[in-house]
């Protein structure tokens, strides 16, 4: 008989970490990193070209960069109970996390990640993501990709309800709204996609929008005088009860939505472009603009974020040196290699000197020509910073119970804040 | 006393040999782990490192509104889902067992086809007949029952139903093994007995198969109540525990508690380890119950 989970799961963990393989060091004095990312044809690929150009810049470093790639719950979870377990069996020497978790692994396991504070020049890399992977005013992480929101919308369905590519720029979300509804009014298609049973890109987006977050500066629980929470549920309330919110399934079910033409809009990160783009026959039909501000709240800005990674190295590696060396060597300076992936990948880099090259003057053929990186070059620097914290997935969820029960009308939003703010304080023990 | 001597020293030497690969993993990866986690269970992890907590994690749970919510829902599956599947269970096997059917073969196959499923393939392909596009959605369009699609995984009934509804197209055909197993015992007399006597086929089912089958349906509630307590596969794929809990189970919030938020190892372990009481309360509850010698 089975005597709970987490027996079973140290038993698969032991079993695991014995094919997962750790750095080796060869009998040449080769040495390797080992890597972990969880997108082959995103940041696995992007690491693989950082391989290769680090090959080329360093020929004689005697290190050879071995990206593995699992999935993205493998690689936090495999991280999570690898660190748990302590030693360093089974761990990579550099690791790929989302932003919104690297707190939890920075709380958690202290002392785990090597702190690079002073081993680059971060006032090179944008200001919200350098917030983002540190802790106490020490950097642990080196930015990555960036999730800058931008509103894709379908030109031709805003069109036919009579607005022009002109009254979609800097909107405010009751001026959306309205779009919305004429939208709806004229092609029957509503106005903006959302995940069912997981609203937060929305409101993740919209709060950072007001430098606001689940949680303060100071890391304590911001809920129930959350303005730009409440605001973010109302503006959710409002679209469905107007009929312009289309409630997608699962993220393929969003991507189905959005290629079938069976809605009009999306807020998402650059790294989405890929899914619109599986639709060749609405090529030049989309565009891109700044997400909505919210018209009662002054800190509100048409710029946010959502998502993004950064690499951490870990502190027990053996070959944290090489790690770092390769990280600075590539990561840093070399704007050749941001342009190769923001080609290649269309990763949206977080290193500022990147920007400013003829990458970003590209015009795009599916948004009709328009200069897309640019656009999202333009909304970077303006992000505000806000501090994630460590228990983003504890606050998802709160707010997702709470967006349930406020959708199926068994609560108002102030009862829907307050039932999020208990589950939170409870989750967290406080 | 002489006779286990002169079987000898080699005899049990040989014999403690055999068992003690066995015994060896056994210990490794079921006592040891079981202790370890009791041992957990009264500690806490914080900033990498453990401490000595007493019952905090055990106290903590009093006040957590998400683990009633998952010990109700599990208990909601139980309750409805056990019963159900085991009566379903009985009607087949015993319909099985009939001399007048034909193609016995083909039909027990087809009942324990089920079975040999993964447990992750049967829960997506529950949760894509379910979907907006589904199936399931289709078919009622077609017929004019519906006008637009539903989103069955997003009413919390629903979600739930469809839940038990998986489950006991999964776990029916395991437990009409057991009791076709069972049925072969029967004496046939006793049938036999009930016809001359005028039986018909529902007397005789409630009569004579059912108390004749008394230990074994037993042994297959006692199973099948732990194994629904364990329940995470199906509401993991299928609902993820939504909308708003209403599907979540113990088992899946223990895997959270672990794996997806910041990791609290001693209160996951303390959840699993009111599991483990629970199930050994409702074990001495079905004994109690059914057990009785007449």
């Amino acid at each position: 008989m089975k005597r709970g989970l987490i027996a079973i799961a140290l038993a698969l963990l032991a079993v695991s970490m014995v094919f997962a393989g750790g750095s080796t060091e060869a009998e040449d004095g080769q040495k390797t990193i080992t890597v972990w990312a969880w997108d082959d044809n995103f940041n696995v690929a992007v690491m693989k070209e950082a391989a290769e150009v680090y090959a080329q810049v360093n020929p004689d470093s005697g290190v050879t960069i071995n990206v593995e790639s699992f999935s993205k719950e493998d690689v936090f979870v495999k991280l999570q109970t690898g660190l748990a377990g302590g030693g360093t069996a089974g761990l990579p020497d550099i690791v790929l996390l989302e932003d919104y978790v690297a707190g939890k692994y920075l709380n958690t396991f202290p002392g785990s990640f090597v702190d690079i504070t002073d081993l680059f020049d971060f006032s090179q890399f944008l200001q919200f993501k350098v917030d983002a992977v540190s802790m106490d005013g020490r950097v642990y992480g080196l930015p990555f990709d960036t999730g800058a929101a931008a509103l894709y919308y379908r030109l031709d369905l805003i069109e036919q309800a009579g607005y022009t590519e002109e009254d979609m720029q800097n909107l405010t979300w009751d001026e959306f709204i309205e779009i919305g509804k004429d939208v709806l009014d004229k092609t029957g298609i509503p106005m903006i996609v959302e995940i069912a049973n997981n609203k937060t890109t929305l409101v993740r987006a919209i709060m950072q929008s007001c430098g606001e977050w689940y949680f303060d500066k100071n890391g304590d629980i911001s809920i129930t005088n959350n303005n730009a929470l409440r605001a973010a549920m109302e503006i959710l309330l409002e679209m469905r009860d107007s009929g312009i919110l289309y409630e997608a399934e699962s993220t393929e079910g969003r991507a189905a939505a959005l290629n079938n033409g069976r809605v009009a809009s999306v807020v998402n990160a650059p790294w989405f472009i890929s899914s619109l783009r599986q639709a060749e026959d609405q090529s030049g039909l989309w565009r891109a603009a700044r997400i909505p501000r919210i018209a009662d709240i002054p800190e509100s800005i048409n710029a946010s974020n959502v998502g993004g990674s950064s690499w951490y190295v870990l502190a027990n590696s053996d070959v944290k040196d090489e790690a770092i060396e390769f990280l600075q060597t590539v990561w840093q300076g070399n704007t050749d290699f941001y342009d190769t992936i923001m080609l290649n990948q269309g990763a949206m880099g977080s290193y500022i000197p990147g920007y400013s090259t003829a990458v970003y003057d590209a015009e795009d053929s599916f948004f009709g020509g328009q200069k897309i990186n640019a656009l999202f070059a333009e909304i970077l620097p303006e992000v505000i910073p806000v501090n994630y914290g460590g228990y983003v997935a504890e606050a998802n969820d709160a707010i997702t119970t709470a967006l349930a029960n406020l959708f199926a009308g068994r609560t108002d939003i102030d009862g829907a804040l307050a039932q999020a703010d208990a589950q939170l304080h409870n989750q967290l023990g406080r | 006393m002489i006779g286990r001597k002169k079987a000898g020293p080699s005899y049990n030497k040989y014999g403690w040999a055999f068992i003690s690969i066995a015994f060896a993993l056994y210990l490794m990866f079921t006592i040891y782990p079981a202790v370890a986690s009791l041992k957990l269970s009264f500690e806490s992890f914080q900033a990498g490192k453990y401490s000595f907590a007493g019952l905090a994690n055990y106290k903590r749970m009093f006040g957590d509104a998400i683990f009633f919510q998952s010990l109700k829902n599990t208990f909601l599956y139980m309750i409805i889902q056990v019963p159900v599947m085991l009566f379903m269970a009985l009607i087949i096997a015993t319909l099985l067992n009939s001399t007048a059917l034909r193609m016995k073969g083909f039909f027990r196959t087809s009942i324990f086809l089920p079975c040999v499923t993964s447990l992750v393939a049967y829960s997506i392909l529950f949760k894509m007949m379910f979907s907006l596009d589904g199936i399931v959605n289709m078919v009622l369009m077609k017929l004019g029952i519906l006008d637009a699609p539903y989103q069955y995984l997003q009413d919390s009934t629903w979600a739930r139903a469809i839940v038990i509804i998986a489950m006991l197209w999964r776990w029916t055909g395991y437990n009409v093994i057991f009791y076709l197993a069972a049925l072969q015992n029967i004496p046939k007399e006793t049938f036999e007995a009930a016809k001359v006597d005028g039986a018909n086929a529902v007397q005789t089912f409630f009569k004579i198969t059912v108390p004749q089958l008394k230990p074994i349906i037993l042994l297959t509630a006692i199973m099948s109540t732990n194994g629904t307590l364990q329940l995470f596969d199906e509401t993991m794929n299928i609902t993820q525990g939504g909308p708003a809990n209403s599907t979540l189970t113990i088992s899946q919030y223990i895997y959270n508690q672990s794996f997806v938020y910041a990791p609290n190892f001693g209160y996951a372990s303390a959840i699993s380890y009111v599991v483990v009481f629970l199930m050994i309360i409702l074990a001495i509850l079905q004994f109690s119950v059914a057990g009785k010698k007449d």
